[in-house]
């Protein structure tokens, strides 16, 4: 991608941020001071950067996970579901063998088992859609509403903490501090962010330079194209589901071992935890390049921090940024169509 | 259990799942409209928290709920005619703009509602829609309220049915909508524009969405919270892929949805001992359920989600 591409998909980005601006105006705030205070609370400080980073971590590895299937045209809309069972597995691995075994043996154990339960958790709607051609964003998407009352009933029963009874606000107990992801040393970023970049460097070169990225951009170009050229479509879709929901899985073990440290109730119209929904427009801005979600996740994550920021001070709702999202995303999709070139061509021609 | 209260529960089930499935139903007559004509709309569910705000806010301040409903449906339309450009004129990705709008009315129904009700207030109520009983018709024992004693909104939604039914499948209209659905160009060939039956499906699936968003906040809830219709959106959606494009199918389909909602609702007080969150899960078990089942046995539309690029 050039240069020049790029430039002009922040272009329309910017555009769009600046549209979705004008709902400060409800909030009695100036769009422009709206918009400042937003990127402000974001990124200009260091403890907004800290908390961009929190945010960041469980976004960059989800959006990363979802670029897979994106690539062969496959919406994985259950990153969030995923995410949750990520969570509940992980969880339920640190509270059963924290004491028993090695801290590093522990976050090992449930790295792997939050994998297996978000690919688990990806694996009917992706056989309902090959098998019998079932629309995979509304499978995916009724997946997370079972989910989130899974994740509900969890804390409030199986895995409900002694410290949650006696508050009353349903959580299971705290994995035990020594367990926990470290943080970097000097800073007080958890090296979970470490564990995201180099999850998007490996998916980077898996989705650029195997035959199996290959195969499914041409998926992704047509399934006609695929299938003469003699690719397995279901077999790479699995693959890609497999991926996908599982990656999301561990950033659900990385977001309560290096974030929460409990597993909490997540409600679906709690937009602060949403990252498999925040998780769309982030992939599908970065084009789907795993090193381009780096940023486009920090972006976005830094939009979210903010929004939390704006809620607390100013009574903007947090809602607010699911709109800005959206807009998002149609702008971006807009800047990747809109070909400069071709307009320019027209004119000469004139 | 006896006999007379298995008869009772039957009848609590027949009388309220018909309400329940009113707000999918609407939604989902509209996606069949827009599905006939090849485009897929998975903005539905935020244009459906779109019409629920507006028509809660028209209700709230004006008290006229005819009113409601027509602003609603408004702010359906404009979605709709926005959703035209993008995916209709400017050809964009359906499934991406689908989720966008989706976004969309989703944050912005929240961000409306804070901004005049403030994030931690308690929720504004209205009165909910009244029920029109017919005289003497509606005191026949078991079906009598369940026929003919429910809202005015809900006859004219079936009125709707048979004409969206009708004009499907006996006009002209209709046949050129449904072949600008399975294949634009032969549609072009035919002396039909693809655009403007295209455009006149999104508009009527925006109308219908808005209106379903706010029978649920005016008829059913009669208040408003945050994503308060909960994944209604996509259940319709689903129940158009159920009811094989054919609008009485998809309307059989929504009472049994309206009957799910009803059954868990009633079970959770006969069974308070499985927690509740199973019953609630139930909707979105069902909704899968019923995926499987239709199985490859449901034929979409040929050009469903591909924009037509005229002279391709």
């Amino acid at each position: 991608m050039n240069i020049l591409k790029i430039i002009q998909i922040v272009f329309f980005i910017f555009l769009g941020l600046l549209i979705s601006s004008v709902f400060f105006i409800l909030f009695k705030l100036s769009p422009l001071s709206g918009l400042g205070t937003l990127l402000y609370e974001g990124f200009g400080t260091e403890n907004g950067w800290y908390n961009t980073l929190r945010m960041t971590i469980p976004l960059l590895i989800i959006s990363v996970g979802l670029s897979v299937p994106f690539t062969a045209k496959f919406w994985n809309i259950g990153a969030q579901g995923q995410f949750i069972i990520g969570e509940i597995f992980a969880t339920w691995i640190g509270l059963t063998f924290a004491n028993i075994v090695p801290p590093l043996l522990d976050i090992a154990l449930a790295m792997v088992v939050g994998f297996v339960g978000g690919a688990l958790w990806a694996m009917p709607p992706t056989i309902m859609k090959l098998y019998s051609g079932a629309n995979e964003i509304i499978t995916t998407l009724m997946m997370n509403f079972v989910a989130v009352y899974l994740l509900l009933w969890i804390v409030s029963g199986p895995l409900e903490g002694a410290q949650a009874k006696l508050v009353g606000a349903p959580t299971s107990a705290p994995i035990p501090a020594m367990d926990m992801l470290p943080l970097i040393p000097g800073t007080q970023i958890s090296s979970g962010f470490l564990i995201s970049l180099i999850i998007a460097i490996v998916f980077f070169f898996l989705l650029r330079y195997t035959k199996f990225g290959y195969e499914l951009k041409l998926i992704g170009e047509g399934q006609n194209v695929a299938s003469y050229s003699g690719i397995n479509i279901k077999r790479q879709i699995i693959l890609s589901m497999i991926i996908s929901g599982g990656i999301s899985g561990v950033a659900g073990m990385v977001y309560v071992y290096g974030i929460t440290s409990t597993l909490i109730p997540q409600f679906f119209s709690d937009v602060s935890t949403s990252f498999g929904y925040v998780g769309i427009p982030v992939a599908l801005m970065a084009s789907l390049n795993p090193l381009g979600i780096i940023f486009t996740s920090i972006f976005l994550g830094g939009i979210l921090n903010g929004a939390f920021v704006m809620e607390a001070i100013y009574s903007v709702p947090i809602d607010l940024v699911i709109t800005i999202y959206g807009l998002i995303m149609i702008f971006s999709l807009i800047g990747i169509m809109f070909d400069l070139s071709k307009i320019l061509r027209r004119k000469k021609i004139k | 259990m006896n006999e007379s209260l298995i008869l009772l529960l039957i009848e609590t089930i027949l009388i309220g799942m018909v309400p329940r499935a009113m707000p999918i139903f609407s939604a989902a007559l509209g996606e069949t409209v827009d599905q006939s004509a090849g485009i897929l709309n998975l903005g539905v569910e935020g244009m459906m928290l779109m019409g629920a705000i507006t028509g809660l806010l028209v209700d709230y301040y004006y008290h006229n709920i005819v009113f409601a409903f027509l602003a609603a449906g408004a702010v359906g339309i404009l979605f709709g005619a926005i959703h035209g450009v993008l995916v209709i004129t400017m050809k964009l990705d359906q499934t991406v703009i689908g989720t966008a709008l989706w976004f969309v009315g989703w944050g912005l129904s929240g961000v409306i509602y804070a901004a005049i009700f403030g994030i931690s207030s308690a929720p504004p109520t209205v009165q909910t829609l009244g029920h029109i009983y017919i005289p003497y018709l509606s005191s026949i024992p078991f079906f009598g309220r369940f026929i003919f004693g429910e809202d005015p909104l809900v006859y004219i939604l079936i009125v709707t049915l048979i004409v969206v039914d009708y004009f499907l499948f006996h006009t002209k209209q209709g046949l050129n909508l449904r072949t600008v659905g399975q294949d634009p160009r032969v549609a072009e060939i035919m002396g039909v524009n693809p655009y403007l039956y295209r455009y006149a499906a999104v508009i009527f699936g925006g109308l219908m969405a808005g209106i379903g968003g706010a029978y649920l906040s005016l008829a059913i809830v009669g208040s408003f919270y945050f994503d308060l219709t909960a994944g209604m959106g996509f259940i319709a959606v689903a129940l158009v892929y159920f009811g094989k494009w054919k609008p009485w199918r998809v309307f059989a389909g929504t009472l049994i949805f309206g009957a799910v909602y009803v059954f868990y609702f009633m079970m959770e007080n006969i069974y308070p001992k499985i927690p509740y969150e199973f019953y609630q899960m139930l909707p979105y078990v069902v909704t899968l359920i019923m995926i499987l089942i239709i199985g490859t046995k449901a034929r979409a539309p040929a050009s469903l989600a591909l924009p037509y690029v005229k002279g391709e």
